[in-house]
C-alpha cells in the first residue's frame, strides 16, 4: 500500500530534479518562460502556480560583453587563474577608511580579464584625473563595461588591479560617498517605486531621506517618485540611475553609456551636468561609443579597442592630431603637379576623378609652388576629416594592436 | 533645465567626519534590505498565499476528527501540513530576496553600494528571517487556534496552556523561518527564480525518497530530513524512534545553515 505512493512521490521528485538540472545546464536557452512554467507545473502544482505568480518579472539578462551566460555553479574555475602579482595579494580584507573628500583619481593598472578563451581586457592601464570629464571610448565589445565593472568590484580581473583614490573599491566603506555610478539603465526591480528604490540604496550607505528628495529634484523626477519603475521610459530610467549616482555627493562619478535613450533635451541636460560636476573638481568618467558626443563633453579621451589602450590624451590634442585635413587639387597637368609637390615634401594621392589629395602642405603653399613652376591649378579645396573618421581610423587599427599613448611613443603590441 | 546645485544640503555625511562603526553599517544594510522587502508586492503575495494554504491545511487535517477518528497527536495535527503547504510560498519569499535582484540586474546596484557581499547576504537573511519569524508565529497561533476549535467539538482539542503546547506552537513558527532562510540561500546560490523555486521542493522532499532505501538505512536517514524533523518539533508526543525534539531542532537549523554557507562561498566568488 505505501510502496506505490512512495514510488509516485519519488518519480515526481526525480522529475523535479530533472527539470532543475536541465534548467541549470540549459544556460539561458531560448525556451520561452511558459514552457518552464508548464514543466514545473506538471511536476508539482504548487511550484507551477508559484512560478506563474512570482516568476513574471523574471528575465534572462545577457551582458553584451560576456560570452554567453555566466553560470558558474558546479562548473570548474577557469583553468588558469594566475595568482595576482605583488600588492594585489594583500587586498584588504578589513574595510579601509573612507577615501575622503579631496580630488580622487581612478587608476587602472595592467588590467587583464579573460572569459574562458576570450580576452576582454589585455593589460589596460590608464588614470582618470579629477576636475575634468574623461571620455571612455571604444567600439562595442571593446571592454568598456568590463573595465567599469572591475573598477566597481563587481567582477574580479584575471590580473592587474583598479583603484579608486588608491583603494580597491571593495575595501571602501559606504562607497556611494566616494563613487557614484550608472552602469545600466535596466538594473531596477520593475515592481518597486522609484522612491523606494532610491531610498533603499541611500539607506545602505547611511544617506538620509532629505538627500533622496534632493536627488529627485536634481534629476527632475520629483513628480514620478511614487510611480513604479515598470512604467518608466528609458530616459526616465537613465535619470533615475543618475539620481542614484549623485546620492552620496561623491568625488568620483562613472557613467556607462549615459546618453542612450535620452531625448535631445536630456542629452543637453546631461552634458551640462557632467561639465558642472567636473567644474566642481570631481572625477567624471563617461563611456560612450560615439566620438561626436564625447568631443562635445569630454576634455580628455581614453580610447580602447579589443581591451587595449589606443589613445589617452586631451580632446583638444586629439582633435589637433587627428582632425587634420588635406587639400583637393585639380590641374590639367596632374602628373607634373604631383611630382612637383612630392618633391617638396607633400604626400600626394590621386583621386578617382583626376583630382589630387595633397596632405602635408596647405593650399597657399600649393598655389605658390604651382605658380612658380607655371602649372595651372583649377581648384584648391581644403578638406577636414571629421573626428568621427579619425576615431574610426584609430579603432580600425586596433585590429593591429597599435597603441598610442599620450607621450606619443608607440607602445607596441605585447 | 537650469544648472542646479549638486552639493548636498545635509550636514556633512558620516563618511566625512567619522568612520562608521560596524553597528552603524549593519543598521544601514538592514534598513536598506527592509525597504526593499516591503516595497515589492511579491512579499505580500507570498505571505498571503502562505497564510491561506496553512490555515486551509490545518482545517483539512482537523476535519476528519469530526467523523470520530482518533488523533494520536492533537498539536501535530494543527501543523501537519506545515512541512508541505506554506513551504513554497514562504520559500519563494526567501528565494526572491536574491533572484528578483539578479533577474533585474539590481544586484549590481546593490553590490556597488555595499561591496561587502556577505553583509548583503547577512542582511537579507536577517530581514527575511525576522519577517518569517513574526509571520510564522502569528500564523502558528492562528492555525493552532483554528484546528483546536474544530477538534474541541469532538472533545479532542487542547488549549494553548496545555503542557507542551506553547513550545510546539513556537517551534512551528521556527519551521517557517527555516524554510524562508533555505529559500534565501537557494536564491543566492542559483540566482534564477525558476531554478531556485524548482530547487525548493527538491531540497525539502527529495530526501524523503531515501525512505525507499532498504531497511535499516531508510529509518537511519529519514530523521535528518526537514519534514520529519519538523514533525518532531511540533508534535506533543514526538515519535520515540526518531531524533529527540531538541536534536530535530538542530537538524532544522543545520539545513539553512549549510545552504547559507554554500551561498556565501558562491556569491563572494562570482561576478555580479
Amino acid at each position: 500500500m505505501i510502496a506505490p505512493v512512495i514510488a509516485v512521490i519519488a518519480a515526481v521528485l526525480a522529475f523535479d530534479a530533472f527539470c532543475l538540472i536541465s534548467l541549470v545546464r540549459s544556460r539561458a536557452n531560448g525556451l520561452p518562460k511558459w514552457t518552464w512554467a508548464l514543466i514545473i507545473c506538471a511536476s508539482s502544482p504548487w511550484g507551477g502556480l508559484a512560478y506563474l505568480v512570482f516568476g513574471r518579472e523574471d528575465k534572462v539578462l545577457e551582458s553584451p560583453e560576456l560570452p554567453g551566460w555566466t553560470w558558474t555553479l558546479g562548473q570548474p574555475e577557469p583553468p588558469s587563474r594566475p595568482e595576482p602579482p605583488g600588492p594585489l595579494r594583500d587586498r584588504p580584507v578589513l574595510a579601509l577608511r573612507p577615501v575622503g573628500r579631496g580630488p580622487v583619481t581612478i587608476e587602472v593598472d595592467e588590467l587583464t580579464k579573460r572569459f574562458g578563451p576570450v580576452t576582454a581586457l589585455d593589460g589596460l592601464s590608464f588614470t582618470v584625473r579629477p576636475g575634468q570629464v574623461t571620455g571612455f571610448l571604444g567600439p562595442n565589445g571593446a571592454g568598456k563595461t568590463t573595465t567599469m565593472r572591475i573598477i566597481l568590484g563587481l567582477d574580479d580581473p584575471t590580473s592587474g588591479r583598479a583603484l579608486v583614490g588608491g583603494h580597491p573599491y571593495r575595501g571602501i566603506i559606504r562607497p556611494l560617498h566616494q563613487v557614484g555610478s550608472l552602469l545600466d539603465d535596466g538594473a531596477l526591480h520593475p515592481g518597486r517605486s522609484a522612491y523606494a528604490h532610491v531610498l533603499s540604496v541611500a539607506q545602505s550607505n547611511g544617506i538620509g531621506r532629505r538627500r533622496v528628495a534632493e536627488v529627485f529634484r536634481l534629476t527632475g523626477l520629483e513628480n514620478v517618485a511614487d510611480r513604479r519603475v515598470k512604467g518608466f521610459s528609458l530616459g526616465m530610467k537613465q535619470r533615475l540611475g543618475i539620481a542614484l549616482a549623485l546620492l552620496g555627493d561623491p568625488p568620483v562619478l562613472m557613467f556607462d553609456e549615459p546618453v542612450n535613450g535620452l531625448d535631445p533635451e536630456g542629452v543637453r541636460w546631461i552634458r551640462q551636468l557632467f561639465k558642472s560636476l567636473a567644474a566642481e573638481g570631481r572625477t567624471v568618467f563617461v563611456s560612450s561609443h560615439l566620438m561626436s558626443e564625447m568631443a562635445l563633453t569630454a576634455e580628455h579621451l581614453i580610447i580602447i579597442g579589443r581591451g587595449r589602450l589606443l589613445a589617452d590624451m586631451p580632446t583638444a590634442e586629439f582633435i589637433q592630431a587627428n582632425a587634420r585635413g588635406d587639400v583637393l587639387a585639380r590641374s590639367p597637368r596632374p602628373g607634373d603637379l604631383a611630382s612637383l609637390l612630392a618633391a617638396h615634401g607633400a604626400t600626394v594621392a590621386p583621386e578617382g576623378d583626376g583630382g589630387l589629395a595633397v596632405s602635408g602642405m596647405d593650399a597657399p603653399a600649393i598655389a605658390g609652388l604651382a605658380a612658380r613652376h607655371d602649372i595651372p591649378v583649377h581648384e584648391l579645396t581644403p578638406r577636414h576629416a571629421s573626428l568621427e573618421e579619425a576615431y574610426l581610423d584609430i579603432t580600425k587599427d586596433s585590429v593591429e594592436y597599435r597603441a598610442w599613448s599620450q607621450a606619443g611613443e608607440g607602445t607596441a603590441a605585447r | 533645465m537650469t544648472t542646479t546645485r549638486i552639493r548636498q544640503a545635509d550636514p556633512p555625511c558620516p563618511a566625512d567626519t567619522a568612520w562608521p562603526g560596524l553597528a552603524i553599517r549593519a543598521r544601514d544594510v538592514l534598513s536598506s534590505e527592509w525597504t526593499k522587502l516591503r516595497s515589492v508586492r511579491s512579499t505580500y503575495w507570498a505571505l498571503l498565499v502562505a497564510a491561506v494554504v496553512s490555515l486551509a491545511g490545518s482545517m483539512l487535517f482537523a476535519l476528519p476528527a469530526r467523523h470520530g477518528a482518533h488523533l494520536p497527536d492533537p498539536v501535530a495535527f494543527s501543523f501537519i501540513g506545515w512541512a508541505e503547504y506554506p513551504v513554497l510560498a514562504v520559500g519563494i519569499l526567501g528565494v526572491l530576496a536574491f533572484t528578483s535582484e539578479c533577474a533585474t540586474g539590481q544586484i549590481r546596484t546593490t553590490f556597488s553600494a555595499v561591496p561587502r557581499r556577505l553583509a548583503v547576504l547577512a542582511a537579507k537573511t536577517a530581514v527575511v528571517g525576522s519577517l518569517a519569524l513574526v509571520f510564522g508565529e502569528l500564523l502558528a497561533v492562528a492555525s493552532f487556534t483554528l484546528a483546536q476549535a474544530l477538534l474541541s467539538r469532538q472533545d479532542q482539542g487542547i488549549s494553548l496552556s496545555h503542557p507542551g503546547a506553547p513550545g510546539a506552537v513556537l517551534a512551528a513558527g521556527v519551521v517557517l523561518v527555516v524554510v524562508a532562510l533555505t529559500g534565501v540561500a537557494l536564491g543566492a546560490a542559483i540566482r534564477h527564480t525558476a531554478g531556485a523555486i524548482a530547487a525548493l521542493p527538491v531540497v525539502f522532499y527529495l530526501p524523503l525518497a531515501l525512505l525507499s532505501l532498504p531497511s535499516p538505512w531508510n529509518s537511519r536517514i529519514d530523521r535528518f530530513t526537514l519534514p520529519v524533523a519538523a514533525y518532531q518539533v511540533v508534535a506533543l508526543h514526538p515519535a520515540t524512534n526518531l531524533l529527540a525534539p531538541a536534536l530535530s531542532m538542530l537538524v532544522l537549523i543545520a539545513w539553512p545553515a549549510i545552504a547559507l554557507a554554500a551561498a556565501a562561498i558562491l556569491i563572494t566568488r562570482r561576478a555580479a
